[in-house]
């Protein structure tokens, strides 16, 4: 009787603790979809009615636009470098003894507990200085590496899960019949590793289109989603921006959706 | 999992994959970091970056207590937000790696997601929901409580509200996944042997997802201790926490050597805290 009480106590607390936190986390998502359809200018409640007019408005805005622009530019260009290097670093990671790997993995694992917004300026100063020596500004391209230097080690740690359950005897196999490095790679190696590649691809996008602190730091006059965002918020705000923020949400649900399916097909292999 | 294959850094194929991941982390982590250092021995004057050595911006923050009580109040506030994080985090962990089988992926989902959509834009939804005329009081007003009951907007609390919602996720995925790989059969075994649920639970399970519960607090911790967004969005700037002061003195003052040196203390302090408490724990253990 006792332990049934227990039992009984114990699904109660986790069921009420798993919905608790999902609670927590979806009120201000849900607070800002509500709000991106606020006819009035103020952000406070009770709505002056229900309406579309500042997701028109957005289209209009060409800052808005301009900063979705760069959001997308920058996130596509660290995701294929964060990606590239960050797979390769996985499977040297997983399945290579060397001399130094202890240093090689504290090298690109420190980055991952490095507090962003200390990475930000710890870089920014560096920029600046090789800046006024070479004569450059920050931008774009410095806006880049600093998100490949902070998203590379995450997709490491994704990779690196897939790699431990591949079979390098299918790589000897392909070896032993022919096949040259290059061609064990193409046929072999990338196809079976593909879900997870794919999924920390997927990641890693999300990290960099998401980022504030860094591209706060080193993006220079330069404004993406997020920073354009935080100087909007800072200034005192119309629905314009939860509008921004519903619009973002939809594609990050699907990129998510679309994340797991792959993780659980890595998983199936 | 496989053995490891031998391989000396001639190898091509250790160099080519290793090589980039290398270069990238050495020329704009550790130099940059290195570089940090040697900014501190420098100078600023007239806005601009005076190349002299000399111990000015060290005997300047040795010598102000103003900087070290930011730093002990963010300490504090990480700390707290550790706790609160990892007490959230352990049952809601422990459920979706042990019940909710059939919704666990949607679980899983709706995490992922809440966890990576912008900061920026969550924390707003934040001010939103907590504001005077926001979605709390209007909500709680509507159920026939007092006007503006939530009013803790703009205060420490608010602050701590947001690191605990931004840093909690790094909690739930470090315990899920050593609650996920521990042996369920141990569980088992002790029921078998009578334990209670919450038995099992405290003498099994949590001993066994220590590995779990110790990387998610270190994270958060080190992640807590850098935080601005939250102290400023939600805190309303009123006090500051370590990196809203390094920011200021960047931006604000335009004095980087003092930038630099506070960045290198608040890195220093929080490693050094790090490595006390897991100092502490694991004598603790020893000593059992």
């Amino acid at each position: 009787m006792n332990h049934r009480l227990e039992a009984g106590l114990a699904t109660v607390l986790l069921y009420g603790a798993m919905a608790g936190v999902l609670i927590f986390f979806y009120v201000p998502i849900f607070t800002l979809i509500a709000f991106s359809f606020q006819e009035g200018r103020y952000l406070t409640l009770p709505f002056d009615g229900f309406s579309l007019k500042w997701y028109g408005e957005l289209f209009r805005s060409a800052p808005a636009l301009d900063a979705l622009w760069n959001s997308a530019l920058i996130a596509v260009a660290a995701t294929l470098f964060a990606t590239v290097i960050g797979s390769m670093a996985a499977i040297v990671a997983v399945r290579y003894r060397f001399n130094g790997k202890r240093m090689f993995l504290a090298l690109i694992g420190t980055p991952l507990a490095f507090p962003q917004l200390l990475l930000g300026i710890v870089l920014l100063l560096w920029f600046s200085v090789l800046g006024r020596w070479f004569g450059f500004n920050n931008g774009v391209v410095t806006a880049i590496i600093g998100h490949v230097v902070y998203i590379a080690p995450f997709v490491t740690v994704i990779v690196a899960v897939q790699v431990a359950s591949f079979d390098p005897v299918l790589e000897d196999a392909a070896r032993d019949c022919g096949a040259s490095i290059w061609e064990v790679y193409r046929y072999i190696t990338i196809p079976l590793l593909w879900p997870g590649i794919f999924s920390a691809a997927l990641f890693a996008f999300l990290l960099s289109w998401g980022n504030f602190y860094i591209t706060y730091s080193l993006a220079g006059s330069t404004r993406t989603l997020p920073t354009f965002i935080f100087s909007g918020i800072s200034i005192g705000s119309t629905p314009l921006y939860p509008a921004i923020a519903t619009i973002v949400f939809i594609p990050g649900i699907l990129l998510v959706m679309l994340a797991n399916r792959f993780r659980l097909r890595a998983q199936k292999l | 999992m496989e053995p490891e294959i031998a391989r000396s850094w001639r190898d091509p194929e250790l160099l080519i994959k290793a090589l980039p991941s290398v270069l990238l982390q050495t020329t704009c982590f550790l130099a940059p970091l290195l570089m940090t250092f040697i900014l501190t021995f420098q100078r600023t004057r007239d806005f601009q970056l005076r190349w002299t050595w000399d111990l000015a911006t060290w005997i300047e923050i040795f010598s102000k207590p103003h900087y070290w009580t930011i730093l002990i109040h963010t300490l504090v506030m990480a700390s707290v937000c550790v706790v609160i994080c990892i007490l959230l985090a352990l049952p809601a962990a422990y459920g979706l790696a042990t019940r909710f089988k059939r919704i666990e992926n949607e679980i899983k989902i709706l995490i992922t997601f809440a966890f990576i959509t912008d900061a920026t834009l969550k924390t707003f939804g934040w001010v939103l929901f907590l504001d005077k005329k926001g979605g709390a009081n209007f909500m709680l007003s509507y159920l026939g409580f007092p006007p503006e009951m939530v009013a803790f907007l703009f205060t420490d609390w608010a602050t701590l509200l947001g690191m605990v919602y931004n840093l909690l996720p790094f909690a739930i995925f470090t315990i899920y996944l050593s609650i996920d790989s521990i042996d369920r059969s141990l569980i088992l075994a002790a029921q078998d042997a009578g334990a209670g649920k919450f038995r099992a639970h405290w003498e099994v399970t949590l001993p066994l997802c220590k590995p779990g519960i110790w990387a998610g607090s270190v994270l958060i911790f080190l992640l807590g201790v850098g935080v601005f967004l939250e102290p400023k969005v939600l805190g309303g700037g009123k006090s500051p926490m370590a990196a809203e002061l390094i920011r200021q003195t960047f931006e604000t003052r335009v004095n980087w050597p003092l930038g630099a040196a506070l960045t290198l203390v608040l890195m220093v302090v929080a490693v050094f805290v790090v490595l006390l408490i897991s100092r502490i724990s694991g004598m603790r253990r020893a000593g059992l």
